[in-house]
């Protein structure tokens, strides 16, 4: 416990004690849900037991082997690829005109393109009902494709700002100096050294996408949901089912593994 | 670059978002808000039946009384543990922060189903309670379920501010007051927790405004009473097909969410996450 240094040297009082204990509470309320779903996802296809009575590994060959799980995981897939691939194009460029550039009205630019943040989803969701219906393209994979990417978007944009800023603009400018025209600049100088946020940004929209679940259950046919909607219509219809333990399992080794590549990627950068 | 070349590159990278957030977002909530207006001609009918239909008002109230009551739940999580994570050194802090990142990161309906497991009338809670020989409680569909299940989602975003209002107080703020002869106790209530209003001010107004739209947690975890107004969208636009007075009810909760944000952004605190100091 070394350079903890305002405490440090006194008795614990009762309040810190308290603090730490409500703190740790705290931390285990944060991790018990993704924790619980574990065991049980190793359990029996009958009932949802904890602790599960014997080990198998039932619940997952039910997942993989029923193609309703399949059809609605592939459209998952092909919908974040798709919305990850929109996003992080038009989130990088626009990125990088709101951080290097100066023209009128940029403050209200940004303030638009960040806006489906803050935006009740539901507002979104129900405007994308309406307006795809109109165009009559509502439930097909752009449609999907294109209301992630609106919503994955701002995600890139606040990582790619973030790198850029981070970016000292003096390379850029030396690069100039000795000659390097602007797109020369752009790809040879900018893009690598931004590259660990366009990762990481590209990453957390591919997330976003694949668990995005209000949107989607607005716009997909009900006839192939995307695997957030299959699973809200599973708890919602026929309630704790344990097919979902283990696409819980899978989905929360997903988050994690993205995780862990973003602080390794934005890690190195640091150093 | 010139000034003009500037704004001539500036336009180019910034045409792909624009056109995107124009025609998928901007025109459909315009669209929304047309709808709201139209049955088929222009009338303000939804809003005046909204204003007498109890089932709406209900529902109204309801959503207050989540978003506060949640609101409050999250408070209550989510200021002990930027407590703890601002008297950590920085190392151990980056790691526990991992821990708080765990559920902003996890899908909603990973835990929701987990906890449907966890809550349920044979859940791992009851199962507790029942072999310590204690009544079991209803924990789920209802009030409760709801709370819990949005207190798990919004303590991120509640921790956050608050830890950022902790950490840029001066530690030597702390050291002057214990000089001075102030015990923990009386630092922590008269120079700590003050000096932090702003970033629970800022925790308290997101999680507001984001409670205010909450949808999958209260149509899992809560009963029949606990329908918030994103619930109702829902059932405007999908069983009754009553697409003005779905429009009407989201046009309310843009207004709604729109009046905090514009005060999430006087708050100092809630620069950070609207993009702007950092």
């Amino acid at each position: 416990m070394r350079g903890r240094e305002p405490m440090a040297g006194e008795g614990r009082s009762l309040l810190s004690m308290a603090a730490s204990g409500a703190a740790w509470f705290a931390y285990l309320f944060l991790l018990m849900p993704s924790l619980i779903v574990i065991p049980i996802s190793f359990g029996e296809r009958t009932a949802v037991e904890f602790p599960p009575p014997r080990f198998s590994l039932d619940l997952y060959h039910q997942y993989f082997f029923e193609d309703q799980w399949m059809a609605a995981t592939a459209l998952s897939l092909r919908v974040a690829m798709g919305a990850t691939i929109i996003s992080v194009v038009a989130g990088v460029l626009a990125a990088y005109a709101l951080v290097r550039c100066e023209f009128p009205g940029k403050k209200l630019v940004g303030v638009i393109l960040l806006s489906p943040i803050l935006v009740p989803i539901i507002a979104v969701a129900l405007g994308l009902y309406l307006y795809f219906n109109a165009l009559n393209i509502r439930g097909s994979e752009l449609s999907l494709i294109l209301a992630h990417s609106v919503i994955t978007a701002p995600f890139v944009i606040v990582t790619a700002m973030a790198g850029l800023r981070h970016i000292d603009a003096n390379l850029e400018i030396a690069a100039t100096v000795m000659g390097a025209g602007r797109w020369r600049t752009l790809s040879r100088v900018t893009l690598p050294l931004l590259k660990p946020a366009v990762v990481a940004g590209a990453l957390f929209a591919f997330l976003l996408s694949f668990d995005e679940v209000v949107i989607a259950w607005f716009v997909a046919k009900t006839a192939s949901p995307t695997l957030p909607v299959a699973m809200y219509s599973s708890i919602q219809w026929s309630g704790v089912s344990p097919v979902l333990a283990a696409i819980s399992t899978l989905l929360t080794v997903l988050s994690v593994t993205i995780c862990l590549i973003v602080a390794a990627v934005t890690g190195r950068e640091k150093r | 670059m010139t000034g003009a070349g500037q704004g001539r590159v500036a336009a180019l990278f910034l045409l792909p978002a624009m056109a995107l957030m124009t025609g998928i977002f901007l025109v459909p909530l315009a669209g929304v808000a047309h709808q709201s207006v139209t049955n088929p001609a222009w009338t303000l009918d939804g809003y005046v039946e909204l204003t007498t239909s109890k089932l709406f008002l209900r529902v109204l109230w309801t959503t207050f009384e989540i978003s506060l009551s949640s609101s409050l739940a999250t408070l209550l999580l989510a200021y002990p543990i930027a407590y703890h994570l601002a008297k950590q050194p920085p190392r151990r802090r980056a790691l526990l922060m991992t821990l708080v990142m765990v559920p902003f990161w996890t899908s909603i309906l990973v835990k929701s189903y987990a906890f449907t497991v966890i809550l349920g009338q044979h859940g791992a809670v009851n199962s507790i309670l029942a072999w310590s020989g204690l009544p079991t409680v209803k924990l789920l569909f209802n009030r409760v379920g709801v709370i819990i299940g949005m207190g798990h989602y919004l303590i991120p975003f509640m921790v956050f501010p608050i830890l950022n209002s902790l950490l840029a107080q001066p530690p030597d703020l702390a050291k002057a007051a214990r000089v001075m002869g102030a015990g923990k106790a009386r630092i922590f209530w008269r120079v700590t927790l003050p000096l932090s209003m702003p970033g629970v001010m800022a925790g308290f107004l997101l999680s507001m405004i984001l409670s205010l739209g909450f949808f999958v947690t209260p149509a899992l975890l809560g009963g029949r009473k606990d329908m918030m107004m994103a619930n109702l969208v829902d059932m405007y636009t999908r069983e009754t097909l009553d697409w003005t007075m779905a429009s009407a009810i989201a046009m309310i909760l843009l207004m709604l969410s729109g009046v905090l944000i514009a005060a999430l952004s006087r708050t100092g605190g809630g620069k950070g996450i609207l993009g702007g100091a950092h």
